[in-house]
């Protein structure tokens, strides 16, 4: 069994160090940046896709300047987490996924962020907001700017 | 190696350490299906239709990556066995494409297979299907995801044997998907002059370009009244 299974090399392992730095210092993660990250590290270009799809905090679009992320698992789903997400799309005008006009926002849906106790919960960049409220969420976006 | 003794379906069998229960059934005129299984190549254990009941284990395992241990006491075919496996291929069929009459591999199909030896029937779950566009830009491979059940065949296929790395697995959960490059369509340019894969595909996701498609190219026919 042992010999049979495939192992990364030391430098492989560094893909998810590089995705983040890409992603920390343009806020997304380009095409020349995957393309230059496979090459480094001597692995197919849609492995690097593959990794960077994978992740909710990765992103390969261009992201708004405030980055909001709605928590779609179980526990803030139990908690009317769905009015959450349908309120926040009818105050942004934008499905999860998409970036408002303005480039003020983003909005994504975001697997658990550990903050079940506030069930429903959402990230604004990296703060986080929980017991969440149609109206709540109002008061919270204006103070983004 | 020195031999391990396990008992398989009541009987006392014996194989190399390092085996896996998949392997010492086959040894043993076992027959268990698999449809990600892919002989020499490390094994994913991504579609669990191989599962088997192994006693004091908390779950039913893959038996295509669980490596036989002494004194293991394995059913292959017990009811519990069944009945997982119907469900398991039951929400394969419940999430594929479903227009089979109209597939090329439509009485080849190994996922056709499976179900018609495990008597699944017409899936009973009204799941939300994926739907693809077919991609028939390539001369070589005809890849029509909707279909694809994500066994990763084809991904092992391109990576060790014809040592290509053209495809990987993106995006997560109910979206996942096999990637060529940056989520491309499988064209001549990242592909080409291989199709190696083409029959690992257990369904009809991957085929090889269809020539009446050829007879097409030529310029459209049209009758004026």
């Amino acid at each position: 069994m042992t010999n049979k299974t495939t192992t990364l090399s030391k430098n492989q392992k560094l893909i998810l160090t590089l995705l983040q730095e890409a992603q920390q210092k343009t806020g997304f993660i380009s095409e020349e940046a995957m393309v230059g990250i496979a090459e480094s590290l001597g692995i197919s270009r849609s492995d690097v896709y593959g990794v960077a799809t994978f992740y909710s905090f990765l992103s390969v679009q261009p992201q708004g300047r405030n980055v909001i992320r709605i928590c779609k698992s179980l526990p803030c789903h139990l908690k009317n987490g769905q009015e959450i997400i349908e309120s926040l799309e009818k105050q942004l005008g934008v499905k999860p996924g998409e970036t408002t006009p303005d480039g003020k926002f983003s909005f994504t849906l975001t697997n658990c962020i550990g903050e079940c106790d506030q069930a429903p919960a959402m990230l604004i960049n990296d703060d986080v907001h929980g017991n969440l409220t149609p109206d709540k969420i109002a008061r919270i976006l204006k103070t983004y700017k | 190696m020195a031999d391990i003794t396990v008992t398989m379906n009541g009987k006392q069998v014996g194989g190399p350490a390092g085996i896996t229960i998949l392997e010492l059934a086959k040894q043993n005129g076992i027959d268990i299906p698999t449809l990600c299984y892919l002989e020499g190549l490390p094994p994913t254990g991504s579609c669990r239709v191989c599962v088997v009941e192994v006693e004091g284990s908390r779950t039913l395992v893959a038996s295509c990556h669980t490596p036989i241990s002494a004194g293991m006491i394995i059913q292959t075919h017990s009811p519990k066995v069944l009945e997982a496996r119907r469900v398991i291929v039951e929400l394969l069929l419940a999430s594929h494409c479903g227009t089979c009459y109209m597939c090329e591999k439509a009485n080849i199909c190994e996922l056709r297979e499976v179900a018609v030896d495990l008597d699944v029937g017409v899936p009973r779950f009204p799941i939300r299907r994926r739907f693809y566009p077919i991609e028939d830009e390539s001369p070589y491979i005809t890849r029509d995801l909707s279909k694809c059940i994500l066994c990763r065949k084809c991904i092992r296929a391109c990576n060790e044997v014809a040592k290509k790395h053209v495809y990987a697995m993106g995006y997560r959960g109910f979206d996942s998907k096999v990637v060529v490059d940056f989520d491309e369509v499988l064209n001549k340019e990242v592909c080409r002059d291989c199709g190696i894969c083409i029959p690992y595909c257990p369904t009809g996701a991957l085929s090889n370009p269809q020539k009446s498609r050829k007879d097409k190219k030529g310029p459209p026919l049209v009758i004026k009244g």
